[in-house]
Order: C-alpha cells, then sequence, then structure tokens
C-alpha cells in the first residue's frame, strides 16, 4: 500500500475506483478542478504490489479522498470539505480511508488554514457514519432532507480542526514535543508529526511567530470574519 | 469593408453583443434580424447572427452564415474572429487560429482575440506562438502577476527553464512591497520557481532558494520533499537522513520515503538486517502502519522470510484483514516464498481449527475464517492454482459464513477460472444479493453477466446504480459519467455476440471520451492561472500529452480494431452465414436486437418514476440527440480499414512498446498494402517479444506477401524493405522456417496453432482443409487448455470451416463446464 498526494495521471482510475464503488458520480473535467484547484487535498491509496501487464500500466487506486475548500463558506469560515472518499471493498480494514482523510486534513490547515471540514453521507450509510463519528470524531451537525438524487437523506458532518493546528504550530516552532503530544487524539500518524521534535528541528528553522503566521495562512479576503466566528463552532 | 450603421442599429448591435453574452439567444436574434432588415449584408450582424444560432445547436447553418458574413466584410475583426470561433467550435483548432490571427491582423489591440488565441496555441501545443502571444500580453497588462506567470509557463513548456527563471525573476524584482506571507499565488509562484531551479539541475542553487522561501511557504509537504531531494543529490546524507525520517513522521505509508531513506544511509542492498531494522523501527513506532510491516518480505529471503511472513500473516489473519492476500501475491513470482506463504497459511488454519478452546470471535472473518479466505485465493492464483482445492476451502468458509459477500465472489471468480462464464455470472449475482446496497459486488455481478454475453441483464445490473433521470435510461448515466468500463466490457460481449454495430458504437464511445478529457483542460489554461496552482497545471498538461497511453483506451482501441479488421475480411458474425452460433441467423438477431431495445426503454421509463427527484444539475436540453443509438451507420461503412486506422494511430503513436499494438498495427497495414509501415510494426513486434506465436507468423506473411508483391512496388519502397526486412534473408525456405519453428516449441500449443495456420501459405501440400483438420487435432495435444481450445474455435469459426461442429462438440466433452463450448 502506499499513501500518497494525488496526480493528474492517477484521475482516469480514481474515476474508475468511484464508480466501482460508490452511486454519486462524476465527468473528469469535475475531478480536474479538484486536482488544479486544491492539488495538496487530495490522496490515493496505490496498490504497488500489483504485477504491471503492460509497460503502460498506470499505479491501481485502491482508495481515495477527493477534498476542497469551500469556496464561499456561508458562515464565512474558510473549511474544507470531503468531495468523494471511496476505499475499495477488497482493501478494508488496513485503515485506509482513515490514513488518507489524516493525511488531507493536514494539508487543509497547513495551507489554506482550515478551521474545520465537513462532509455529507447518506443516512444508511452505517459503515461510513461509524469511521467519520468513531475513528475520525466528526459530529453530526445536522441532516439534509433528500440530498441525494435518489431522495435519501443525508447526515452533515463536521470536524474541528484546531488540533491539528496545534500540532503543526508546535511543529513549525520545533516546540517542546510534550505540549504537541497533548493535542494528539488517537496517537495516529498524523499525531506523530507533533512528536517528531527532534527531526522537526531539521527543518530550516522559524522564529516564534511563526506559530501565529499558520492561523493567518489562508487565502485573502475572509481572513477578518475568521477570528471572530470562530467561538461559534466546536 | 467595415460597413456604417446609423446610431439606433449601432446601439441595436451592442445589444446584439450584449444579449450573447448574456446568453439571452432569442433576444439577441431578434435584434440582429432588425439589423439586418435594413442591412442585409452587414457582416458584422451576420457574424454575431452566426455566432448565436452556433449555440441555440444550428452549427451548420451557423457555418454557413459566418462565410457568408467574412465575404460580406473581410476587413471586419468582428467577422474573423466569429469565424475562428466557429472552427473552435468544430474543434477544427488549425483553422481557428488562422482566424484569429488574421482578426488580431486588423485589430492588434484586441485583449479578446488576444486571449482567444494563446489558449487555442497552448491546446495545441504550439509553444512558439503561445510564447508570442504571453508576450504580447504581458506588455499590454505588465502589471498583473497573472501574466508574467504565465509567460514562464510557457517558456516552461517550451523547454527554455532558464528564460522561465528569468521571467520569474523580473517580475519578482518589479515588486516594491513584499507579498503577504498569506498570499497564496505568492506562495505558489515562488515554488514553481523552485522547481523550475532544480529542474535544471542546480541543486546546491535549488536548496538555498528552498531554505529562503521555506519559512513562510504554504505548502509544507512539497518544501520538506523536495528538500530531501536536494539534500541527496548534493550528498548532505545526514542531513538528508534527517529529512526522510521527517517525512515518515508524517507519512508511514509511502514506500518511497523508505526507499531514498535506505538509499541515503548508503545501506548496501545485501544488507537485508539493517534494512529491515529501518521498517522494524517505524512498525514499531506506528503500529497501524501496514507498509512497514509488509515491505521487508519484499527482501528478506530464508528463515528470515518465514519468520517474519508468519507474524505478519498471523497478525493479518487475527485480525481478518480482505487484502492478505491481494497485499502477499506479488511474491508469488519468487516460488520458495509461495511456498513458505502456502504453508504458513495452511499451518495458521489447522492451528485455529483445532483451537477449541480458543473463544469464537463475533466476526466469522477473523481467524479460521480469515485463513479459509485467504487459502481459497492462494488456490485460485494463477501461480498456483488448484481450482478444486479452492473450491473446498471456499465452500467451507461458505457454510461458516453464508452471508459473507468475500467467500461468495471468491466461488464465482473460481468458477469463471473454470470457463464457466454461467455459473460464474450466477455465482455472481448471488453475492451480489448478499449486500444489495454495495455497488462494489453490483459493479462484478454486472461485469461477469457482461462476461457471460448477457448484455440486456448486465446493463439492467448497473442500472440499479445510475442516475436514471433521463429518458434514454441507465446507458446516457453511464455515458455522462464517462464509464469506461461498462463500454468496453460491454462493446467485447457485443463482439461476441455478432452485434457489430453496438459494439462498434461502444468502442467509439471510449474513444470520444478521450477526446473529451482532451478537450477538457482547455478551461484550465486560464482557469489555473486565476487560481495560482502553477505546479499542478504543469503537472496535468505533461499528463494530457500522452493520455492515449491509458490501457483504458489501448483495450477499446484492440476491440475496434479487431472488429473493423473482420469486417474486411468478411468474418464477422452478424452477416448471418456463421450457422453455429445458437440464435445464429440474421433475423433472429434483429429479433433479440429490438428485445433489447425495448427492455432498456422500459427499464428507463421505469426508473424515471422510481425518482421523485429532480437531477441537480440541469439536463442539457440542447445537447445533441445520438442520431446513431445502435452504431447501425457505423457498421454501415464501407472503409473498416480507414475506420480502424483512426484508432491504431494513437495505439502506434503513444504505446508502441505494447505487443498488441503492433500486432494490430501489422494486421492493419498490411490489407492496406502500406509493407514499409507493416514491417514498421512488424520489427518492432520482434523487438517486443520475437518468440511470439503471432510474431512468427508475421514474419512469414511479410515475406510471403513481398515475394509476389516486391516487383510492382516503387523502388524507394523496396530499397527500405530490403534494407530494414532483417528478420530472416529474403531467401528462406518459409517451408522449413516454420517446420524448425514448429519443432522448436514443440509442446506449446499456442506455438503449434501458429505454426499450423502458416502451413496453408507457405506449404503446397497443405490446403485450407487440412489446416483446419490439424488445428482441430490439437484438442488432443498434451497441455492444451480450454483457452487454446477457445483460440482455435474462433480460427474455424472464421474460416467457417466443416470441422467446427465436431471440434465444439469435442472440446465441449472435454471440458463439460465451460460455457463456449456449450
Amino acid at each position: 500500500m502506499d499513501i500518497r498526494l494525488l496526480r493528474s495521471s492517477d484521475l482516469p482510475l480514481i474515476q474508475h475506483a468511484n464508480l466501482e464503488n460508490l452511486p454519486e458520480n462524476y465527468f473528469m473535467k469535475y475531478y480536474l478542478y479538484h486536482a488544479l484547484s486544491w492539488p495538496q487535498l487530495s490522496y490515493v491509496a496505490v496498490d504497488v504490489s500489483r504485477p504491471k501487464k503492460t509497460p503502460y500500466d498506470y499505479p491501481k487506486i485502491v482508495g481515495y479522498v477527493l477534498a476542497k475548500m469551500e469556496e464561499e463558506p456561508t458562515d464565512g469560515i474558510q473549511h474544507g470539505h470531503i468531495t468523494s472518499l471511496s476505499v475499495m471493498r477488497t482493501h478494508r480494514k488496513l485503515g485506509i480511508a482513515e490514513k488518507l482523510m489524516r493525511q488531507s486534513q493536514l494539508a487543509m490547515v497547513e495551507t489554506f488554514g482550515a478551521q474545520y471540514v465537513s462532509l455529507h453521507v447518506r443516512v444508511s450509510n452505517k459503515a461510513a457514519i461509524h469511521l467519520y463519528s468513531k475513528t475520525l470524531g466528526f459530529d453530526r451537525e445536522k441532516i439534509e432532507e433528500k440530498y441525494y438524487a435518489d431522495g435519501e437523506d443525508a447526515h452533515c458532518m463536521k470536524l474541528d480542526l484546531s488540533s491539528i493546528k496545534e500540532q503543526v504550530a508546535a511543529f513549525a516552532g520545533g516546540d517542546d514535543s510534550d505540549e504537541a503530544s497533548e493535542a494528539e487524539d488517537e496517537g495516529d500518524p498524523v499525531g506523530d508529526v507533533g512528536k517528531a521534535g527532534d527531526e522537526g528541528k531539521q527543518m530550516p528553522s522559524r522564529p516564534k511567530e511563526t506559530k501565529r503566521k499558520v492561523k493567518v495562512g489562508r487565502p485573502l479576503g475572509v481572513a477578518g470574519l475568521v477570528e471572530k466566528d470562530e467561538s461559534k463552532h466546536p | 469593408m467595415p460597413q456604417p450603421l446609423s446610431a439606433k442599429e449601432n446601439s441595436l448591435f451592442r445589444q446584439v453583443i450584449r444579449n450573447y453574452e448574456d446568453k439571452q439567444y432569442k433576444r439577441g436574434l431578434k435584434a440582429a434580424e432588425q439589423i439586418l432588415k435594413k442591412n442585409p449584408k452587414h457582416g458584422d450582424t451576420m457574424a454575431m447572427k452566426a455566432l448565436i444560432i452556433n449555440q441555440q445547436g444550428n452549427t451548420d447553418e451557423a457555418f454557413a452564415l459566418g462565410k457568408q458574413a467574412l465575404m460580406a466584410d473581410m476587413k471586419s475583426h468582428i467577422c474573423w474572429h466569429v469565424y475562428g470561433l466557429l472552427y473552435r467550435h468544430q474543434k477544427n483548432f488549425e483553422e481557428a487560429i488562422k482566424a484569429y490571427k488574421s482578426a488580431l491582423k486588423l485589430e492588434p489591440d484586441s485583449l479578446q482575440i488576444q486571449r482567444d488565441l494563446a489558449f487555442l496555441q497552448v491546446q495545441m501545443r504550439d509553444y512558439q506562438g503561445y510564447i508570442q502571444s504571453r508576450t504580447a500580453m504581458l506588455q499590454a497588462r505588465s502589471q498583473v502577476r497573472q501574466n508574467w506567470t504565465a509567460l514562464a509557463v510557457a517558456h516552461h513548456l517550451a523547454g527554455d527553464l532558464t528564460q522561465a527563471e528569468t521571467v520569474l525573476t523580473k517580475y519578482e524584482e518589479s515588486v516594491k512591497v513584499p507579498p503577504s506571507k498569506t498570499d497564496f499565488e505568492n506562495s505558489e509562484a515562488v515554488m514553481y520557481k523552485n522547481t523550475i531551479i532544480a529542474e535544471q539541475g542546480d541543486y546546491q542553487r535549488a536548496l538555498e532558494h528552498l531554505e529562503s522561501i521555506a519559512k513562510t511557504n504554504l505548502d509544507r509537504l512539497a518544501v520538506m520533499e523536495l528538500r530531501a531531494e536536494y539534500l541527496t543529490k548534493l550528498e548532505r546524507k545526514e542531513d538528508a537522513v534527517k529529512a526522510y525520517r521527517a517525512l515518515l513522521d508524517r507519512n508511514a505509508e509511502h514506500p518511497d520515503y523508505y526507499n531514498k531513506l535506505i538509499k541515503v544511509m548508503a545501506i548496501p542492498a545485501e544488507d537485508t538486517a539493517a534494512k529491515k531494522a529501518i521498517y522494524d523501527e517505524y512498525a514499531e513506532k506506528n503500529p497501524r502502519s501496514d507498509a512497514a510491516k509488509r515491505l521487508p518480505l519484499d527482501f528478506v529471503s530464508g528463515d528470515v522470510f518465514r519468520e517474519a511472513a508468519k507474524k505478519y500473516l498471523t497478525f493479518m489473519l487475527d485480525k481478518g484483514v480482505p487484502s492478505t492476500f491481494a497485499n502477499l501475491k506479488h511474491l508469488y513470482t519468487d516460488s520458495s516464498k509461495k511456498e513458505a506463504l502456502g504453508a504458513l497459511a495452511h499451518e495458521y488454519y489447522e492451528a485455529k481449527k483445532f483451537d477449541a478452546g480458543e473463544a469464537k470471535t463475533d466476526d466469522p472473518f477473523k481467524g479460521e475464517g480469515a485463513a479459509l479466505y485467504y487459502l481459497a485465493q492462494h488456490y485460485n492464483y494463477h501461480l498456483s492454482r488448484d481450482l478444486t482445492k479452492a473450491m473446498e476451502f471456499v465452500t467451507k468458509g461458505i457454510e461458516k459464513a453464508p452471508d459473507n459477500v468475500e467467500f461468495q465472489m471468491t466461488k464465482a471468480r473460481i468458477i469463471k477460472h473454470t470457463g464457466n462464464t454461467q455459473k460464474a455470472s450466477e455465482e455472481m449475482d448471488k453475492a451480489r444479493n448478499l449486500d444489495l446496497k454495495d455497488r462494489y459486488i453490483n459493479t462484478k455481478a454486472a461485469k461477469y453477466q457482461l462476461r457471460n454475453n448477457e448484455t440486456e441483464k448486465g446493463l439492467e445490473t448497473v442500472g440499479l446504480f445510475t442516475r436514471n433521470d433521463s429518458p434514454a435510461g441507465p446507458l446516457n448515466d453511464l455515458l455522462d459519467m464517462q464509464c469506461i468500463w461498462f463500454m468496453t466490457e460491454d462493446g467485447e460481449a457485443q463482439v461476441r455476440k455478432g452485434n457489430v454495430g453496438l459494439a462498434l458504437k461502444r468502442f467509439h464511445t471510449v474513444y470520444n471520451i478521450f477526446d473529451v478529457w482532451q478537450e477538457d483542460q482547455f478551461d484550465f489554461h486560464s482557469f489555473s492561472l486565476r487560481k495560482g496552482q502553477i505546479r499542478a497545471y504543469v503537472d496535468m498538461v505533461r499528463w494530457e500529452d500522452h493520455v492515449r497511453d491509458h490501457p483504458f483506451y489501448s483495450r477499446a482501441a484492440l476491440g475496434a480494431v479487431k472488429l473493423y479488421l473482420d469486417m474486411h475480411d468478411g468474418k464477422t458474425l452478424s452477416d448471418g452465414v456463421n450457422g453455429d452460433d445458437k440464435n445464429g441467423d440474421a433475423a433472429e438477431r434483429k429479433k433479440a436486437a429490438k428485445k433489447a431495445r425495448k427492455a432498456e426503454r422500459e427499464a428507463a421509463e421505469k426508473a424515471a418514476k422510481q425518482d421523485p427527484n429532480k437531477p441537480k444539475a440541469a439536463v442539457d436540453e440542447t445537447k445533441k440527440k445520438d442520431d446513431d443509438p445502435d452504431g447501425l451507420k457505423l457498421a454501415a461503412t464501407t472503409e473498416p480499414l480507414v475506420e480502424a486506422t483512426k484508432f491504431l494511430v494513437h495505439l502506434l503513436t503513444y504505446t508502441p512498446k505494447n505487443l498488441e499494438a503492433q500486432l494490430a498495427g501489422f494486421e492493419v497495414y498490411v490489407r492496406r498494402e502500406k509493407y514499409v509501415l507493416a514491417l514498421g510494426c512488424l520489427n518492432a513486434a520482434l523487438a517486443i517479444d520475437a518468440s511470439h506465436p503471432t510474431v512468427h507468423e508475421h514474419t512469414i506473411r511479410f515475406l510471403h506477401a513481398i515475394r509476389s508483391k516486391m516487383a510492382s512496388l516503387p523502388p524507394k519502397v523496396q530499397e527500405v524493405i530490403k534494407s530494414e526486412f532483417t528478420a530472416i534473408a529474403p531467401s528462406t525456405d518459409l517451408e522449413e522456417f516454420n517446420d524448425e519453428f514448429l519443432a522448436k516449441h514443440k509442446g506449446s500449443v499456442p506455438h503449434a496453432i501458429a505454426a499450423i495456420k502458416m502451413k496453408a501459405l507457405v506449404d503446397e501440400d497443405e490446403d485450407q482443409a487440412s489446416v483446419e483438420k490439424q488445428l482441430a487435432g490439437l484438442l488432443a495435444a498434451s497441455g492444451v487448455t480450454f483457452e487454446d481450445a477457445q483460440t482455435i474455435l474462433s480460427i474455424l469459426r472464421g474460416s467457417r470451416s466443416k470441422e467446427l461442429d465436431e471440434f465444439k462438440k469435442k472440446a465441449a466433452e472435454k471440458w463439460p463446464e465451460v460455457t463456449a463450448f456449450a
């Protein structure tokens, strides 16, 4: 298994995985739109051990997360959104979905200054709801009625990203690792970033104020609104 | 000549333009008519009218009017611009570029025309033209950063890295106020510049530049990865080690980081213990990392492998991870690892089976169940295949967990390998019924139905998950969503059923999807500059350059070429001469096709009623109706070889190392008597796999054809052939050559098939009938597989052999379970 950033050349097999697994499908241009607007946010899981049949085989995609930033957030808060997440039935129980999500969330905070991430899930999709709420810590925000084309309702779910933000800040500043560990949620790979005190120092040393820098690390235009609204969101 | 209008009409004309831009076509059209009533030959108005009716879908009429407009006013930049837009709409980009250039000559300051020209140039990869256009655009508006970045991208794509860097630096120097730290466009532009420095090979400067921007850059991962890469290139080993360790702390599931860490640590390849220690360290740190645990299995061997594999297998089977076999099967190319894994799985299974003391888990897929699943897959895999044993284990699994999709799905897969597509399809459908909400298993079931030529049923099955709000039914959604797998599988099934039209239709659909994908990049030439994501854009452009090397294209294209060749040879089933197929004659086929269409229509109506919701995207009313839904027009072509060439050229351009592509190329070019091109394919095929049976056939067929045709070929062609055909001496006795080949590959049925086929050509004592007899006789050869027999069956079918029925009967006796012989 290989978890890595999505590339344009992955898109045909991502589209294929999506068509095989999920009822919500998209044409190529929509995938390109994600890949070219927020290239830092989408990740794939690749079956690297698959033997090649021709010299032109592309890496087999067994899972992906397609993510974006909300372009005009109605609440004025910078946040990410999961457009589509899928793991092949044959590759479940490897923690792939979780690993994909964690990488994506980290980049949402680092690159775009996201405060939280949202997603929609079918109310009948018990397995996915379990993953989002139990494993990844999402909260059920509300139900959107008849969200899906076939009339099914969607749970709108949200995850606050402030703990990742703290880790990123700590990591950037090369801070004491203890402080970062407290913010850790489940001791997962992402959590370890905070603990990487020693390695962190190998990064170009950063002045103390970088801690603040991450907070405002978002595109221009909405910076003012973010601080004020923060308290409203868990 | 420019034609002046009265003030009132002038304002009307401005309204036409406004209406067009606001997509108020009816109003625009009305206003245009009003002007034309008084000034019937007003070029600009005619041009705008053409543009509007083009948007309304009347392309032909629009084009005719566009031409008239140009005739009326050759000196109008509007007429030329519109002419270009119309060409652009028809996807005739070369002509569009010419028209834009004429427009620009008349109106050199028009930014709009310049932009339209520039984006077409980059779309067509006319980089020199694009550089010119971007330079002009920069000169017009040099205060906008986008214009600087765009010019740099133009130089970059044209391969001039130095110039690209110079442009970026020039902009940076012109900025008086330092950009804000949250300026994303700036953050990305400096990273782009950094990769351009590195691409020039100057890693020292790239590293220095990176360190100077790292602090504020928003793309943290890119900074970390590039830094590690530069440090490695500069042999700053200690720092590089730390950089890769930092990356592994961030993502321990990326094998590339481990490989690079080990490389930069200078651990010798043979010191597997030291290598393994690195992975073990991370496995300990990240108990949930699969990569760290599994990757050492790739390079350790002997007892160390056994021990590590046992640990891994135990962990995975205890946990009940369904992908355990998928994660390990690549190791099976090493026969000692294959045997070790098989033995370990048995060991584990036996231990669990008799482990009565242990509390049984609720999950029947953990422990013993997981072992059964592993073993079923193990014996189903082609390198360790024993289908009887596979069936044994899967049956036990099903007894243990009758509701489990995985076991049932594997059962279907095992049966597929026996050649019984009928039963496999039924069993996969059972698996589907165990979890009706899961699209993955639904897809599998549909695919198995198509493999069994149940095309109507297959469509019905996928239709359970498509959006069926279009009256055209599930197929419409599959088209919109570019569902290539379905088009390809259905196309191949239609070939087997003899429905030439539908088969061609599906293959052409795939071809067109690739056109759309290529066209898709157009909007991003401007979009990406606005978004500022330059590196991702360049990555996309480079991928689009070879988008058709994808196996999705190759497979459909090869299917189409093969079908066109059969049409040319008069071998297609659809002509009704072939009496073998059960629903054989033309009338019955027509009836079946009609029934299929009716079913499709009914399914569509039903689906439309089921869905109470409006689609979120408005249905595109102007969408052109398909005037050949069943591919009857495609099937009626009188030039199948020309059509085949259309598919073929992309295959040969983008996938020259694909043997199948070269073989197909030979077949097409030999029939078109283009011997130099055929020879090119033959030589390429020889370089890929000289011992392939079909390559042998082609060698003989080429020399044989040349011997009779050489004299009639132009001297230049003769020369090329003489110097390039080096596979065998031109004087070779082909009969002898063929016999030698047969002797050399004794025991291989595919090679025997090739040699026997060639006998009819090279051996005077053999005729078609005796060759067919010998082919049929291969049924008794030792080691013959049912796949070989299927190959022979299709050869006999193609030549409408007298042996056909008898052969099929005997094959059915030998392999009663194989559906193709039933």
